[in-house]
């Protein structure tokens, strides 16, 4: 490894020239292919059979999402004008390349299943807008009459109406969005047009959180670079230590252009973290660049830079390896964009260590050393020494080791805390949740699930083997009990299966009579309605809750969240009927994009707890080997284990959902944490062999190397606190949290770590002779 | 040459003049569509019926049917018996249907399960037709005087000699925006027909499977209609043909439709 370095160090002004070229031919890869993904299901497994059944159940059943236009009149909807824009809406809608004509529903399209003195009378309920009060009242009479279309397309205090215009999975994009917001703006006065739905919500956010963080790293990569320039005290070392990480970054997107990998809206969080890790290289280089000039005095600047090398290779790329298996170990997860994430930041992470050891000391053999600040650095440490004797260093290391119970038992109580938060934890897979609570997009939602069934739908579907089961009056019964209980719950405004259509039509055909608003008695009864019903009108609505073959339904729940605890609700509301309808042979599941993305918030943080504990268990092996002992790789693993735990427990604490942007942070946390004791064992562990004792190798462990772990903390920090003024809440708790892990990993590094590592006597029968040596 | 023959040469001469451009060179489109529609099906005609819906997903329906149709002039009564599926056998549904286009058909359904006749009254003759891919217009319901139609050209399809013609509706709100048919010529039976939606987009193809000449009437047997836009089929088979039998006209009745075949 060495001699390598040793003999591209020989060429400094061709690594340079190598290292820029690879940079602007992979730059141009980058800009070439960068393709955001924003259609979610690009990111589910379609393998895992929750999906392939949904997705199933969405064929069957034709399941869309839907577009929400509500119509609102303060004075109320039955007037002309605002009937005549329904209809004219519905119709333009109705053109729009991205939606089909029968995919609209409005008072418009919607069909009337109302009694007639002697039949069935399928009906529009307008097709010219009503002109008098006559016409006007009796069409608000007809809906006012029908449980189907009462308090789903017209609320129930007749101010709002809806138009929902169901779409496919890829068809919403944001220039289908503004044509949208410009059509129904010109529908605007008297009345009010308001869109929402879920391919609103799911469209804005997979385009605003990149948005939001394309705006956030420009000013998190200034504070950094001051930061840095604070800290190293020399705008090149900063410069040089930033541009590190920003070609590292060029290199991972170009790699993903280059093979064609569309950009995840979890991958657009891979600067960031690779700042956060990144800067560590440049940082511990430039410490021990500055301990050398320190100690050899005016040595020439190849002989300091080979020193520098020879004394930081090995931790550089022990912390990079660790950090990378941190990362690798998202391969287990089932979500193909947590894969790629983890495999190119790792990649991201060993371009950086590629750079720190051959571009870093490349700009420093060209441009040179940096002399003046460590001069002034030096006079000041020599002034303190004179006052106090003894550096900083030694005196944290002394009190830290003084005070070994109390600083057990306070991380002790916070471990305890922790898990007990983590008790509270809890997933939400919500889109809407990610917006701010004052937001147009939530606004509107509550809106319309304040004046109708909900927002969001949850399929329920329900499955036989044989044909007809769907036409006998006792699954039918049982079908309508389950529909009640459901509905009983809070936050489940309405439904639609195929017994709202029965019940309708068993009691139309008997006068309007409200008893028999019910199931039909009979199963031939019920074909007969059915086949009444289809030769009515065009009975393609049918298909949506039924098959041919009678053998599967559908019943649409409306909900009025998309979050996890009214989904689960509403199914736990299902369970109890399993065993009812096993004994009818049929089998209960669920579909619809909510319950996706549900089950894909589960299977995500399901990964990540797993490759958490995949990559803990590797780095300690890692570090076990790198260092020859057992027990260091375990003492390793604990400021990381110790963050992992605070992190989730304050989450739980604070009452932060786990999502797929909170789940990550542990990953980084460690990728980031565990350098820092990475750092901190080999630089006790040659302490050790020169001081042959745990006390003094401590002290000089924590002088030589405290500091670099501390900026290196305080410069992300800095960097991640910048996060919280942005205007997306996940990348708010990204910042908040990144900046807390890297405050406790580096607090769990000088303080655990080392009173572990004290007490074990680790390295202390010293090694013969360093085997790279 | 007796007096009698030559009227006879005469009033073939009339009738033909009256009809200028039938037969020649390049034949009136409308009068073809006419001939399609006034095509001669006897009087009377009893059949057995297979509907068989099929939908995207290559889900089946069938229905089976025995129809009794006649022509009373004005008014064409048809009553059909459900014999499949089991839950609405006896199931039976009347049409009259009106040669006054601006008379709505008038529809009755009589259901066992209720023993009630009932009617069913509905938007418009662009509904579909027992929930198939047939609307009542497309099974021969529209009059050609509600559409113009052009002659396209002229083509071999299976075999026979066809024209092409273009209709489009002369009311500006029907649901399709024109249709495309392909007239077998001295036959007079639609052998194909392309349906286009309001937006111009092909919605829907007819296709002729079978056709047969019973007692001398050109009856289709077999057809299949293709909603391309949902991929969804109906397809309709007759059987058991028989024309001119002499059905009884106390056949279309609710106490018929009660009582069963």
């Amino acid at each position: 490894m060495m001699s390598t370095l040793r003999v591209l160090i020989r060429y400094p002004i061709l690594v340079l020239a190598f290292t820029l070229a690879i940079t602007g031919w992979l730059t141009v890869e980058m800009i070439d292919n960068a393709r955001l993904e924003t259609d979610l299901d690009e990111y589910m497994p379609q393998d895992h059979p929750a999906f392939i059944y949904s997705d199933q159940a969405e064929v069957w059943f034709d399941i869309k999402d839907g577009i929400l236009v509500a119509i609102e009149h303060p004075d109320g909807i039955y007037n002309t004008g605002t009937l005549t824009k329904v209809r004219q809406l519905t119709k333009d809608l109705q053109k729009m390349e991205e939606i089909e004509k029968d995919d609209v529903t409005s008072l418009y399209t919607a069909e009337n299943i109302a009694g007639s003195e002697d039949g069935l009378d399928v009906r529009a309920f307008y097709s010219k807008a009503p002109r008098d009060s006559v016409e006007l009242a009796a069409l608000r009479d007809a809906v006012r009459g029908n449980e189907m279309v009462q308090g789903r397309l017209v609320s129930d205090d007749e101010t709002v109406t809806l138009i929902v215009a169901r779409i496919g999975d890829d068809v919403f994009s944001q220039e289908f969005y503004d044509r949208l917001q410009e059509l129904t703006a010109t529908y605007e006065g008297p009345e009010e047009v308001h869109i929402a739905g879920s391919p609103i919500v799911e469209g804005t956010l997979a385009r605003l959180a990149p948005k939001d963080m394309q705006r956030m790293v420009p000013i998190v990569v200034a504070v950094i670079l001051i930061v840095l320039f604070l800290l190293l005290r020399s705008v090149r070392y900063s410069i040089i230590t930033l541009l590190i990480v920003l070609i590292s970054s060029i290199w991972t997107f170009g790699l993903m252009g280059l093979l064609g990998i569309p950009i995840y809206s979890v991958t657009t969080m891979l600067p960031v973290i690779l700042i956060a890790i990144g800067v560590a290289d440049g940082i511990h280089l430039y410490n021990h660049l500055r301990h050398v000039q320190q100690r050899d005095g005016h040595a020439d600047r190849r002989s300091v830079v080979m020193e520098m090398l020879h004394g930081m290779w090995k931790p550089v790329v022990i912390t990079s390896l660790t950090t990378s298996v941190g990362f690798i170990s998202l391969l287990t997860s089932d979500v193909l964009p947590v894969k790629y994430f983890g495999v190119f930041t790792a990649f991201g992470v060993l371009s950086a260590m590629v750079l720190s050891l051959v571009f870093l000391p490349a700009t420093l053999l060209v441009f040179g050393v940096s002399q003046r600040p460590i001069k002034r650095r030096v006079k000041q440490e020599r002034v303190r020494n004179a006052e106090r004797h003894r550096p900083f260093g030694y005196r944290f290391a002394d009190l830290v080791l003084n005070q070994r119970s109390l600083t057990l038992t306070l991380t002790a109580a916070i471990v305890a805390g922790s898990i007990w938060g983590m008790t509270r934890l809890w997933i939400d897979s919500s889109f809407l949740e990610k917006f701010e609570k004052d937001s147009d997009i939530v606004q509107t939602d509550a809106f319309i699930n304040r004046h109708f069934g909900g927002t969001s739908t949850l399929n329920v579907i329900l499955e036989a083997d044989s044909a007809g089961v769907f036409k006998q009056p006792e699954v039918l019964r049982e079908m309508a009990r389950l529909q009640d209980s459901v509905l009983a719950r809070p936050k489940v405004g309405s439904a639609l299966s195929l017994v709202d259509y029965l019940k309708r039509i068993n009691m139309v055909l008997n006068e309007d009579r409200q008893e028999y608003y019910r199931v039909p008695e009979t199963r031939d009864l019920t074909a007969q309605f059915l086949l009444l019903y289809e030769m009515s009108g065009d009975p393609d609505n049918l298909w949506q809750v039924v098959n041919y073959d009678y053998n599967r339904a559908n019943l649409a729940f409306q909900l009025k969240s998309d979050n996890a605890r009214t989904l689960n609700d509403a199914i736990s509301a299902v369970e109890p009927f399993a065993d009812a309808f096993e004994r009818h042979g049929i089998t209960i599941n669920y579909a619809g994009s909510g319950y996706k993305a549900m089950v894909f918030a589960d299977l995500i943080l399901e990964g990540q707890i797993k490759s958490l504990v995949l990559s803990i268990g590797l780095i300690v092996l890692l570090l076990a080997l790198m260092f020859r002992n057992l027990l260091v790789g375990v003492i390793g693993a604990i400021p990381i284990t110790v963050t992992a735990l605070i992190s989730f427990g304050l989450m739980g604490a604070l009452h932060i959902p786990l999502t797929t942007t909170t789940a990550l942070i542990a990953s980084i946390a460690i990728g980031i944490g565990v350098d820092y004791a990475v750092h901190f064992v080999e630089r006790y562990r040659i302490a050790v062999r020169d001081e042959k004792d745990a006390r003094a190798a401590s002290r000089r462990a924590m002088q030589h190397t405290g500091r670099a772990i501390l900026f290196n903390a305080l410069v992300v920090i800095a960097g991640f606190l910048v996060l919280l003024s942005s205007v997306f809440p996940p990348n708010r708790a990204l910042g908040a949290f990144v900046s807390l892990n890297m405050a406790t990993s580096f607090l769990g590094t000088v303080t655990v770590l080392l009173i572990a590592l004290a007490a074990s006597k680790a390295f202390l029968p010293k090694p013969k002779h360093d085997k790279h040596n | 040459m007796n007096r009698i023959s030559i009227h006879i040469l005469l009033l073939a001469l009339i009738v033909t003049s009256g009809l200028p451009t039938f037969a020649q060179d390049s034949p009136d489109p409308h009068r073809i569509m006419m001939n399609v529609y006034e095509r001669d099906q006897g009087d009377d005609m009893t059949s057995n019926l297979t509907m068989t819906l099929v939908n995207s997903q290559g889900e089946e329906r069938v229905r089976a049917i025995r129809q009794f149709q006649r022509d009373f002039g004005d008014v064409e009564k048809k009553i059909m018996f459900f014999l499949a599926p089991a839950d609405v056998e006896n199931t039976s549904f009347m049409n009259w249907s009106y040669d006054d286009a601006s008379k709505d058909d008038d529809q009755w359904i009589y259901l066992p399960a209720l023993r009630k006749v009932k009617r069913i009254s509905s938007d418009s003759k662009s509904d579909s037709f027992m929930g198939s891919d047939f609307t009542y217009d497309d099974l021969g319901d529209r009059h050609p005087d509600e559409d113009t139609h052009t002659l396209l050209r002229e083509e071999t399809l299976d075999g026979e000699p066809v024209y092409v013609i273009e209709s489009t509706p002369k009311e500006s709100d029907y649901m399709y925006s024109r249709t495309v048919s392909w007239v077998i010529k001295d036959k007079w039976i639609g052998l194909k027909k392309e349906f286009y939606d309001e937006d111009g987009d092909h919605l829907k193809t007819l296709n002729v499977a079978e056709y047969e000449q019973i007692d001398g009437f050109w009856i289709i047997l077999d057809s299949e209609m293709h909603n391309v836009q949902a991929d969804h089929r109906t397809r309709m088979k007759l059987k058991d043909v028989e024309l001119d039998t002499g059905v009884d006209s106390g056949m279309f009745t609710e106490r018929m439709m009660k009582r069963g075949m």
